[in-house]
């Protein structure tokens, strides 16, 4: 069932991908040490300021970042133990949870944002492609003119500002749902079914705003991409023959939406971007909001270890999304000859 | 003596644009006859794919019909299907009883789903059983020439040729009395064109469709498949004719002035050479006055600018509209 | 030749009307400060007042003018989109035209980068670069944004050269004196102009995001107020939990204004300049 050809393009793919994340993890390392200023003194003068607690504390972390950053050995040498350690599965330690690894305090929160961010993504762009398929169908009606100026207009509100209206209308002054956090206060993880409920009650909000916004953007790319579609030789011929109109439009949906597949793998950095920032605003344990802690206080390691693993998350749903675009068409799967 | 099996009265149709119509199809009248194939010929621009559309009453803005009616015979009844919606006729005639072969098969077929599920789809449509209908599309592979293991397939993994003969496998699957091909060969190279024309000469001949009307510039294909020709321009029909006779003695200038100007292996085309006619095909939103051909026609006569010459039967069968035979001269 | 490209663009609605909201946000920004004369970093006793005569936009917890910071944002916000358009485009202009013109290893090695680069998420490389500078001047958030947008616009400015270079290539070879080129020219500039505008006016959006995105994480620029700055300060305190609408609300509003009329601009020039789109 799996053509050469599509065993070429998966190969493609992965090379690209892999070749991809070594030049975006070399950026990301050589970055502090080539930005003008040494960053590694703000940052020892940050914590001098922020930790007045301990200051052997300060000391030990002195320590560690000058051994993580090594200043002293030449920098490839520190890409290639840095990247021999990750292998091992160490990303360093953090400077302001010191002394917990940094591996260790991501991990726990990746999955919240995972929760959030995949779901969000697939089901926004699951309706928007329909909505917009809809609209180019009745083309010029009031539904079309209707579903084009909303979604020029939604698509362009920020997730995150869109999560504070939703927070202000439906928290603050409806009062009916949660305006922030997982979970309730005080309640800790675990599978009872009341937790999972509390958590889908926090959840709504933040979900929402992310499908709302990314909706309209799917809606006007798929619009176009049907329009366009609706012009091709076999409607024509589908329609000559007799075909009825649902079956014509299964057609030209099901052919729309294979581009679309492409697009969704390359919307995944935004929506990830967007999706951290939303975290934020809505106290939400995930990645997002361990970024904002590392980067105000300035953890050159947790950031540098976020940003590995969430490069390297959006790589691999990258070729996911890919592996999935070759099987489904059948173009690629079976390999077109021309 | 066979009827006719489409009745084209007066038919007008326009484009109807902000503030002018092109005339596309401007009072145009005649019969395809049961059991026959017939050519439409002439320019680009002429109209003839207008004419597909209105056989069709694939009548959509900007394009409409003006005036005249179409006439369909239908369980041996005529039915006016100019008077009907698109829509109507869509459902009742379009795959069962007058058919589309298009210009471009390379991607006439549903690319992303096997020949088979597509057959399966056209059989939902009409309401018929698929296996049945799978069965007859075997069948009727094989009379293409197509081996029926190439159902199971997708579009693109057929080559151009055998694409074309897919296409005509399904575009005829229904029977349908009446096939449209709209410029089907001008995509394909010499020897694909003699396989196509091969094909659709055995639909009609085994029965499979009844009558052909074959739309083109192309008067070389014609000549190999049509059995009467109706030269078309700028939205008027000049000359209909048994394609035998009017090549031997083209009546309308421009029928003359079109033979003339194409190349075929023929000893008085070489002694001959060919020519073309000068000047370009007219605007259709302001025709010229009287003929429309009256400014490139190199027989043209004073009357011909004045008043526009009727659709005359001249000789038995062969019809002209043109001054040079009718009592009407300067 | 231009006013033959732009003509038709007036007629359409969907122009106008983006292209006038956008319009009035970019005189408020221009003239808003001058006329509404308040010092938006002016600290009051009037601490968190919900709109008044006296504030129309009220105040946040310092008691300053949020009408005020509003104004001075549209006009740093704009600033910065406008200022990331232009680098993307150059950036996406130089690396087309050499990828075109030079072909075969540049050209592989040139779109190569550009896919990295598309690939690439790039806010999250934007964040670490900001949190990386101590000091964020607007330009260089700018140039940050900038350098992340172009690579569409950097894969159709190839396509279109390659296009047109092979079909006047022959003639390029047997070329004498200026005529050919200026076919070219008169040729290549309207389709790349129309593909430049709409990219421009896409690309402002992105900077004006990009921005708002940075600022509300603290990565903005360090001195000066823009919208997002303002969404920034809103979050700090906690106005949305505690009922400060008017903080938070207007700057939102004021980013979803003028980049859903941007793009309302260039869905516009697409209907105009695509044929296969165009509704007659």
């Amino acid at each position: 069932m799996i053509s050469k050809q599509m065993l070429k393009f998966i190969g493609r793919r992965l090379i690209f991908l892999l070749i991809t994340y070594i030049v975006a993890t070399t950026i990301v390392f050589i970055l502090p040490r080539v930005i003008p200023g040494n960053p590694l003194n703000q940052i020892l003068s940050r914590l001098s300021q922020v930790a007045q607690a301990n200051p052997e504390q300060i000391r030990a972390a002195e320590k560690t970042l000058m051994e993580q950053f090594a200043f002293d050995k030449p920098w490839y040498v520190q890409y290639f133990d840095f990247l021999g350690n990750a292998l091992k599965g160490d990303l360093g330690t953090s400077v302001s949870y010191y002394p917990r690894k940094v591996l260790d305090l991501v991990i726990p929160v990746l999955p919240w944002t995972l929760l959030l961010l995949l779901p969000a993504t697939i089901v926004a762009w699951f309706l928007g492609n329909s909505l917009g398929a809809l609209a180019a169908y009745r083309r010029n009606s009031w539904i079309d003119k209707g579903v084009l100026t909303t979604s020029l207009i939604v698509s362009q509100i920020p997730y995150y500002w869109l999560g504070m209206i939703f927070i202000f209308f439906f928290g603050v002054k409806l009062g009916i749902l949660p305006v922030g956090g997982a979970y309730s206060q005080g309640s800790f993880p675990n599978w009872s079914w009341s937790f999972v409920l509390d958590v889908l009650k926090h959840y709504i909000l933040p979900f929402a705003s992310i499908v709302v916004s990314a909706m309209g953007g799917w809606a006007i790319g798929m619009r176009l991409m049907v329009i366009y579609e609706l012009g091709n030789d076999y409607v024509r011929f589908s329609e000559a023959l007799g075909m009825n109109d649902k079956r014509i439009y299964k057609y030209v949906f099901r052919n729309s939406l294979l581009p679309q597949i492409t697009g969704l793998a390359l919307s995944l950095g935004g929506a990830l971007g967007g999706a951290l920032i939303t975290e934020i605003i809505f106290n939400y344990p995930g990645t997002g909001f361990l970024l904002f802690r590392a980067l105000t206080s300035l953890d050159y390691p947790l950031i540098q270890g976020i940003f590995v693993i969430l490069i390297a998350s959006i790589y691999l749903a990258n070729f996911i999304v890919d592996f999935i675009y070759a099987v489904i068409d059948p173009r690629i799967r079976l390999g077109q000859e021309e | 003596m066979s009827e006719s099996l489409v009745k084209i009265e007066n038919i007008r149709a326009y484009y109807k644009l902000k503030n002018r119509e092109v005339k596309a199809v401007d009072n145009v009248s005649f019969e395809i006859m049961e059991n026959e194939i017939i050519g439409v010929v002439g320019e680009s621009g002429c109209g003839k794919s207008t004419l597909s559309n209105v056989l069709l009453n694939n009548i959509i803005k900007p394009l409409t019909i003006v005036g005249g009616r179409v006439l369909f015979k239908s369980n041996g009844e005529y039915v006016e299907i100019s008077s009907l919606t698109r829509e109507e006729v869509r459902e009742r005639f379009w795959g069962k009883e007058m058919s589309l072969i298009p210009q471009s098969a390379m991607n006439a077929l549903m690319p992303t789903i096997k020949l088979s599920k597509y057959v399966e789809h056209l059989a939902q449509s009409h309401g018929i059983p698929k296996n049945e209908l799978l069965k007859k599309a075997r069948k009727r592979f094989e009379d293409v020439d197509l081996d029926p293991q190439w159902l199971n397939r997708y579009p693109f993994e057929l080559s151009g040729g055998m694409r074309q003969r897919a296409v005509i496998a399904i575009a005829t699957l229904l029977n349908p009395q009446l096939l449209i091909a709209d410029e089907p060969t001008s995509a394909l190279d010499v020897v694909n064109q003699k396989v196509f024309l091969k094909i659709l000469l055995e639909m009609k001949r085994q029965g499979i469709v009844k009558s052909i009307i074959f739309v083109t510039h192309d008067i070389a294909t014609i000549r190999q498949i049509a059995d009467r020709m109706l030269v078309m321009y700028a939205g008027k029909i000049m000359e209909i004719s048994p394609v035998d006779k009017i090549v031997e003695k083209p009546l309308n200038p421009y029928t003359e002035g079109l033979l003339n100007s194409v190349l075929t292996p023929e000893p008085e085309i070489k002694k001959r050479g060919i020519t073309t006619i000068p000047g370009t095909p007219p605007n259709l939103i302001e025709p010229p006055s009287g003929c429309r051909f009256h400014p490139r026609c190199p027989k043209a006569m004073s009357v011909c600018k004045e008043k526009e010459p009727k659709l005359v039967e001249i000789e038995p069968q062969r019809k002209v509209a043109c001054f040079l035979y009718s009592e009407e001269r300067a | 030749m231009f006013k033959n490209m732009f003509k038709p663009l007036f007629k359409s609605k969907k122009f106008i009307i983006g292209l006038s909201i956008v319009l009035f946000f970019i005189l408020l920004g221009i003239f808003g400060p001058m006329i509404y004369r308040v010092d938006p970093t002016e600290m009051t006793w009037d601490m968190e007042q919900a709109p008044s005569s006296t504030h129309p936009l009220g105040t946040d917890t310092y008691g300053r003018d949020i009408l005020a910071q509003l104004l001075y944002g549209i006009r740093s916000s704009l600033y910065v989109g406008f200022l990331a358009a232009l680098i993307s485009l150059v950036i996406g202009t130089i690396v087309g035209t050499f990828s075109a013109v030079r072909r075969g290893i540049t050209d592989d090695l040139l779109m190569s980068f550009t896919n990295i680069v598309l690939t690439t998420p790039s806010i999250l490389i934007a964040i670490l670069i900001a949190s990386y500078l101590d000091v964020r001047s607007i330009e260089m958030i700018a140039v940050i944004l900038g350098l992340f947008q172009w690579p569409w616009f950097a894969r159709a400015i190839r396509a279109q050269l390659m296009s047109v270079l092979s079909r006047e290539y022959v003639y390029l070879s047997k070329m004498a004196g200026y005529g050919d080129f200026r076919l070219i020219v008169e040729d290549l500039i309207p389709t790349i102009a129309t593909y430049a505008f709409m990219s421009f006016v896409l690309f402002i959006n992105g900077g004006i995001m990009g921005e708002a995105s940075l600022s509300l994480i603290g990565l903005g620029p360090t001195e000066g107020i823009s919208l997002g700055t303002i969404l920034q300060w809103s979050v700090m305190m906690d106005a949305i939990r505690r009922g400060l609408w008017w903080w938070f609300v207007p700057p939102g509003i004021a980013i979803v204004a003028v980049t859903a009329s941007l793009l309302i601009i260039s869905t516009a020039m697409d209907e105009v300049f695509n044929p296969k789109l165009r509704e007659e």
